[in-house]
């Protein structure tokens, strides 16, 4: 253990040129190397040797280290402002914190930097509230996830997102994988999983006709879900603003003012305010917000993950989740796999691939390969044609490779939520928890905190037509027959949806934000069919000309204006 | 209103009103259903000219020859519902039965002796032929270009660059050059051109608007709007040589790679499927291999020419009024004779022959390459008889042929041969480095 331990962990990395120095209880590495796989390799060495935390300063060849963005908008509208607490960061952490604070008679403020909540890891991962076998017993991963998994079906009927309680098979490659039932068996006791079984390849094929040809069996899992995670921290923002909360979109981080061992002010592009607790859930950008704050204790290092997902009439074809089962994943990963999401999809991913890129959304033809090869066996009914799209996600790794929920040890007032990663999602609902009774345990110092006796946990989600009876799709057709005309034909969206969707708590006024609440663009179709519609109608209830609506905010057009200009 | 119909069609481009008129005049009550607010299908938005050569013998604009049929299907008092969305279809003791909303009647029902699903197509996506890169605003397909610039009033982009050479992308570029915007090029991966050729003149060079053949877009970069794409020629097996790559700074890709016939609504109903044209397996009135249930326009296979879309669509609507007659002869225990395509035939439709129904057949069918003269035969038994020649064929080229059946118990196998010389050697034009 100690400063001896990293350098000749280093060493063996073939890294001896890194630098590694111990400050504030963290390791902080120095130095240069050639390639992004040598700066992550440096921070693996480094973890685990005693420290609070990995810094990685190192430097990589060509790679310019990322500044946090900022949007164009710039006024004064928080200039000034007070908040008893607040949130960085709009992911799905951020959200249900932001609702879980308005529990309690104190202003909660959140600042999230793009055009809409759930934008970063939050809306691009599997959507599988996992198991507790993944995690290393002990860990806060394996401690929260399983937690939050137990949490979801409360939190999915107080704010009214689906949820598909249909449970995650993971195969066996090789019939000798099922003498290795034993040790997951208690593995995932350990973490507190209660529900499991051994299966045979006839039960597998038994509950699930058309998985992987070749397995050999596998674990079922019953207490496993699915959910869209973009919709979940979508119902968090708006349960959150229902209550009070505000949330504030385009709007970043600019700078930390720390006085005396706390956070005196949070500068951003639309003004100075002041928060009595500041809670950093900053995701990917995470260790930047806390070096504003000359709080670094961790260090992200950007994992992506590309995913691609076929029509819902696949959804026929499968119930569970689909994983296989390897003794040696590659990395650190569950190694992804096929599941049905909660409107039908197949989901095939995600993969993992250290990057340098933060937002690295692109996809490329050998990512996508990856995720094909991979993963399109685990179902034999799926085949290339069967995709209608592909995405990426960036999962906000630290090299503990462990979650980091903890008050700052050095200001008395920040907090972070930072390194949530898979099982993010899973886990999610237990950490809002949590780190709401911290803020208060902070806050307590300085004012009462009491209960807020109006706090509504349930959300009032509009009508969705997909869900309802054809009787009652009926009656609210007649009651308002906005619902009557469909917007997107391959979803069976109608205007209804869309209009109640732009005026929701949060409003969604660009095309993107409509598309996470109702799916307007997410079928086979991709939005050629109800773009012209879906323009018009954001265009109408903002009072805003058509060629203005954007995709996902400032820079984002749909359009080059009106013809004949 | 009568909610028991003979026939009801479904959609109301040109394949559906040819077919309501059609089966109209057959003496049987006929019905159309419209998801949009207005009839006559993708038409609307194609205001260029050279529809109806063929049915009309003139150069009608896609709202002009869709204004005739519409006409047609007035004149005769038969409704369109129009802004009604088709929930479900489910086979009754009868025929079938239609769940349907409207804004103005909520949830109803329709029972129909006789269906025919004219139900159109969609546009095949960036994301289905997998380009790789960012996702920004400004990738379009190319039909949804067509109508935010024909019928929104509204400018996709200023800088474009088109993805395939089928028609509309064509036609796209140049309406979009019209409406002042560049358009950099239309590239191809493959080594010929999916349009017609008169689309190629002119709305390409009549407008100096480059075509690169063997050429591809291998990404997309842009944050929050397109910026530019990578373009780049691609090996004899369409894949994309990266030392030939060649960024093109632009706001705008319009994808224009092909077109899906729409069948999902018959998803669940025993209907069997033609891999080669998306669309239903039918017989020579256009009868899937559901009793009652009839299929035309680009639902069936995309066309190239809405004339043949009228035609196909006039023939599914008098089976399905003589369906619903009781008059269609059922297959009962003779099968289905085939239609099988040998030589240098992709596809052909109708794809089976009803063998108690003697008479004239109309088939369509694509060469599987470009040909220069070559002879389509047909054989019941035996010899192969000459039916059609031609001088040259493309695959982009639906062709037409109609033939006499008098009831032969052998299956048909339809054969395209060339007659002579090799498959036309196409100029490449290389990506500029």
């Amino acid at each position: 253990m100690g400063l001896s331990a990293v350098r000749a962990s280093l060493r063996r990395a073939g890294l001896a040129g890194i630098n590694a120095d111990e400050c504030r209880e963290s390791v902080v590495l120095n130095g240069t190397v050639p390639t992004w796989q040598d700066f992550v390799a440096a921070g693996y060495a480094a973890a685990g040797k005693g420290y609070r935390g990995v810094v990685n300063d190192v430097q990589v060849e060509g790679v310019d280290p990322q500044s946090l963005p900022v949007p164009a908008l710039s006024d004064d509208v928080l200039e000034g402002r007070d908040f008893d607490a607040v949130i960085i960061g709009g992911g799905i952490i951020g959200c249900l914190l932001a609702r879980e604070l308005r529990r309690f008679d104190i202003t909660v403020a959140l600042l999230e930097k793009e055009a809409d909540v759930g934008r970063g890891v939050s809306s691009r991962n599997n959507g599988i509230l996992h198991p507790s076998l993944a995690a290393a017993p002990g860990t806060r991963k394996a401690a929260y996830g399983t937690r939050g998994n137990r949490m979801y079906r409360k939190l999915a009927s107080e704010l009214g997102f689906r949820l598909d309680w249909s449970g995650a098979l993971y195969l066996f490659p090789r019939r000798w994988y099922a003498a290795l039932y034993p040790l997951a068996y208690r593995r995932a006791r350990r973490n507190g999983e209660e529900h499991m079984g051994l299966l045979g390849r006839a039960d597998v094929f038994h509950l699930e006709p058309h998985a992987w040809p070749a397995q050999q069996g596998g674990i079922l899992f019953p207490d496993s879900g699915v959910v869209a995670p973009d919709q979940v921290t979508i119902a968090g923002a708006d349960n959150a603003v229902e209550n009070g909360a505000r949330i504030f979109l385009n709007t970043a981080v600019t700078g930390l003012d720390v006085e005396r061992g706390r956070v005196t002010a949070i500068r951003t592009n639309r003004g100075r305010l002041r928060g009595r607790v500041v809670i950093n859930a900053a995701g990917v950008w995470a260790d930047r917000v806390a070096e504003l704050a000359d709080d670094r204790f961790y260090t992200i290092h950007p994992r992506k993950g590309v995913m691609a997902v076929t029509d819902r009439t696949l959804g026929d074809f499968q119930q569970r989740s689909l994983g296989m089962m390897w003794i040696r994943g590659s990395g650190h990963t569950k190694g992804g796999g096929v599941s049905r999401t909660v409107e039908g999809n197949l989901l095939l991913g995600p993969t993992a691939d250290e990057v340098p890129g933060r937002e690295d959304y692109g996809t490329s033809g050998e990512e996508l390969e990856a995720v094909l090869r991979r993963h399109m066996p685990l179902n034999d009914w799926l085949r290339p044609d069967h995709i209608i799209a592909y995405f990426a996600g960036v999962r906000a790794a630290t090299f503990e490779e462990d979650f980091v929920v903890e008050q700052s040890r050095h200001l008395t007032n920040l907090i972070h939520v930072a390194g949530i990663q898979s099982p993010g999602l899973t886990a999610a609902p237990a950490i809002a928890e949590d780190v709401r009774d911290l803020v208060a345990a902070v806050l307590r110092r300085e004012i009462p905190v009491r209960p807020r006796p109006e706090f509504d946990p349930c959300r009032k989600p509009p009508p969705s037509l997909s869900r309802l009876t054809l009787e009652e799709r009926h009656r609210l057709i007649l009651r308002d027959s906005a619902y009557g005309r469909i917007v997107c034909r391959c979803e069976e969206v109608s205007e209804g949806e869309v209009v109640a969707a732009i005026h929701s708590p949060l409003p969604a006024t660009t095309v993107s934000a409509v598309k996470h609440r109702v799916r307007t663009g997410m079928g086979r179709c991709q939005g050629g069919f109800c773009t012209p519609s879906l323009l018009k109608l954001i265009a109408r209830e903002t009072a805003t000309a058509a060629a203005q609506v954007t995709w996902e905010g400032d820079g984002s057009p749909m359009l080059a204006g009106d013809t004949g200009e | 209103m009568n909610e028991r119909w003979d026939v009801v069609v479904v959609g109301a481009g040109p394949a559906g009103l040819a077919a309501a008129a059609a089966a109209h005049d057959r003496g049987t009550s006929v019905c159309v259903v419209e998801r949009e607010d207005r009839p006559g299908g993708i038409l609307k938005q194609c205001i260029h000219d050279g529809f109806g050569l063929l049915r009309y013998q003139d150069r009608l604009t896609g709202p002009e020859y869709a204004h005739r049929e519409l006409s047609q299907v007035r004149a005769r008092g038969i409704p369109i519902l129009t802004g009604v969305f088709l929930l479900a279809i489910r086979r009754t003791g009868r025929g079938f039965g239609l769940t349907l909303q409207c804004p103005k009647r909520g949830v109803f029902e329709l029972a129909t002796s006789s269906l025919v699903a004219a139900t159109g197509c969609r546009e095949r996506t960036a994301r289905q032929v997998f380009i790789p890169g960012d996702r920004p605003a400004g990738v379009y397909p190319a039909g949804l270009a067509q109508r935010l610039l024909n019928m929104e009033g509204l400018l996709p982009g200023r800088r474009c660059v088109v993805l395939g050479s089928g028609d509309i992308g064509l036609i796209v570029a140049r309406r979009l050059t019209l409406e002042g915007a560049t358009v950099e090029g239309v590239y191809e991966i493959k080594a010929e051109p999916s349009g017609l050729d008169r689309n190629l003149a002119q709305c390409l060079d009549d407008f100096h608007i480059p075509l690169y053949l063997g050429a591809t877009v291998s990404r997309v970069h842009g944050r929050g709007r397109v910026s530019a794409v990578t373009v780049c020629r691609v090996d004899d097996r369409l894949r994309p040589m990266a030392d030939t790559a060649r960024l093109v700074p632009c706001d705008t890709l319009i994808v224009s790679v092909g077109l899906i016939p729409e069948n999902e609504i018959l998803r669940g109903l025993d209907v069997e499927f033609d891999p080669r044209t998306g669309g239903p397996i039918v017989d020579q009135t256009l009868q899937t291999s559901l009793p009652g249930l009839f299929s035309c326009g680009n639902s069936l296979q995309v066309h190239d020419l809405v004339d043949h879309v009228s035609e196909g669509g006039e023939i599914a609507g008098a089976a399905a009024a003589d369906h619903a007659a009781g008059r269609l002869p059922t297959m009962g225990e003779t099968p289905a004779r085939e239609v099988r395509a040998a030589g240098e035939l992709r596809q052909v439709v109708p794809q089976r022959i009803h063998p108690a129904l003697p008479g004239r057949i109309v088939l369509w069918f694509r060469a599987r390459r470009t040909l220069e003269a070559s002879t389509l035969t047909a054989a019941w038994s035996g010899k192969p008889a000459p039916v059609e020649e031609y001088s040259s064929l493309r695959p982009p080229e639906m062709q037409r042929v109609a033939l006499e059946y008098s009831g032969q118990t052998d299956h048909l196998v339809l054969e395209l041969r060339e007659v002579s010389g090799n498959a036309r050697e196409n100029g490449v034009r290389a990506v500029p480095a």
